[in-house]
Order: structure tokens, then sequence, then C-alpha cells
């Protein structure tokens, strides 16, 4: 029989895989940045590397510029994921020690919701922002992600319930 | 807490300590310290028979109504979980 609390149950194995993908999650970022340094000082000089003309009609007309616009938009989601997947490694911790509705998992919860909504405004800002101000090409991050929207609506619920859960735990503590 | 518990003068009536009375009524130590100290949020009848049995008492007088302000425990922890 799988276990959902407690070690050795499916709870400590998804927290090692968080684990894992924090640390990846770490790297990509890493790399992103440096990449993200690297186009706003080519975007500086263009001539360093001649943009061909598909380049121009995808990107704009500072393909440098706009690519860099992207990856920070990338960047900032990524940024976000990051808070959420630490959060979670939190939560998954505190079902491993079979405490799920400890107090701090209801604030956890909240933020995962909160960081999950940041990210989605992010995707339109950036590429509104590359689309009308950078003038590229291709419409990026227009499309409403309903599935996203819903899964912070359920993460809000999941933390109320969580709420209650928190305050039967107290009351369950404090029964003689 | 309106409902005050006078488990602590019982104890020293009886001369019975703490430890005592929780082997004999099979409750933790740090349990009785919460209902003496009146932080308990609720008592099972079945603490309270073991309690009144081994006490030799009644219900009302471990616990007594005392007219006053409602609990906050239970707001201040709402608040708690707000922030």
């Amino acid at each position: 029989m799988i276990r959902a609390l407690g070690p050795g149950s499916v709870s400590s194995f998804l927290k090692v895989i968080l684990d894992v993908f924090y640390v990846v999650l770490w790297a990509v970022g890493l790399i992103f940045a440096a990449v993200i340094v690297g186009l706003l000082l080519i975007s500086f000089n263009p001539q360093v590397l001649p943009a061909p003309v598909l380049v121009h009609e995808i990107m704009g007309h500072a393909p440098g510029l706009s690519a860099a616009v992207r990856l920070t938009g990338a960047e900032v989601s990524l940024i976000g994921v990051l808070i959420i997947v630490q959060r979670l490694r939190k939560v998954f911790g505190a079902m491993t020690a079979g405490d799920p509705f400890h107090p701090d998992n209801v604030r956890r919860l909240r933020v995962i919701a909160l960081v999950l909504a940041l990210i989605e405004i992010n995707d339109y800002v950036f590429g509104a922002l590359d689309h009308f101000v950078l003038g590229a090409k291709i419409p990026t991050g227009f499309s409403l992600n309903l599935t996203a929207w819903f899964a912070v609506l359920v993460i809000v619920v999941l933390a109320e319930v969580f709420r209650e859960g928190a305050r039967l735990r107290r009351d369950a503590e404090l029964t003689i | 807490m309106a409902i005050r518990v006078y488990l602590d003068r019982i104890l020293l009536e009886r001369r019975m300590s703490l430890t005592e009375l929780a082997d004999r009524v099979g409750v933790t130590i740090a349990n009785l310290s919460i209902l003496k100290t009146g932080k308990a949020r609720a008592v099972r009848f079945s603490t309270l028979d073991a309690l009144c049995r081994e006490l030799n008492c009644q219900p009302g007088d471990l616990l007594v109504f005392e007219p006053g302000p409602p609990d906050d425990d239970a707001a201040a922890e709402e608040l708690e979980l707000e922030e």
C-alpha cells in the first residue's frame, strides 16, 4: 500500500524530485541571466553580429534588445517558478514529516497562487512590451491561459481548506 | 476564557501531584498542564470521566463558568494564520 504522508511515502518521493528540479532551475536561471547580459551588450553594438533579414522580420528592428526583453520575461517567470518550487518543497517537507496541516502551509499555498498569477501577468506584460514597443512581428503571450488561471483559483481554494485544516489541527492539539 | 478550570485547587485539596494524576488518568503531564492553565479548547467526556473518578469530584467542581469577555484565543489564532 502506497502511503501519502511520512518518510518513504509519495510525498517524500515528490520532495526529492522537487529538490533536483530546484537545483536545475537555479542553473538554468543563471545561464539565462548570463545570456541576457550578453544580448544587452550586443544590442548596444549590433554590428558585432550582422542580423539577417529574417531575424529583422521576426524580432523587429532591434533583434538583440528584443531577444533580451523576451529572455528577461522568461527570467522573471523562472524566478517565479523558483519561488513556487521552493514553497512546494516546504509543503512536501511538512507532508513527509506527517504534518500536512502545518499553519505555515497556508501561507505557502497563498504565495504559490499569487506567484502563479504574477507569472501569467508577466507573460502578458513582456509580450506586449516586445510586440508594441520593440516591434516584434510574432505576437507572444497574448493568449489567455485559462488553465493557469483555473490553477490559481484551485490553489486559493486549497489554501482555504488548509487554513481550516490548520485550525482543526490546533483544536485537536488543545483537546484533552 | 469564561470557563475556569480549578484543577490545581482540587489537586491541592486531595494532596495529589500532577504527575500522579497523569499516571492515574492516562493523560500526559503536558496535556494536564494545558488543562490546568486554562489553555485547553475542549475536554473529552472520557477524560472528564477519568478525572472525576480519580479526584472523586463532580465536573462542576473542576469547571466553573465565570462571566467575562469571550475567549479571544481563537480570534488571535485566526489573525496568526492571516499574517
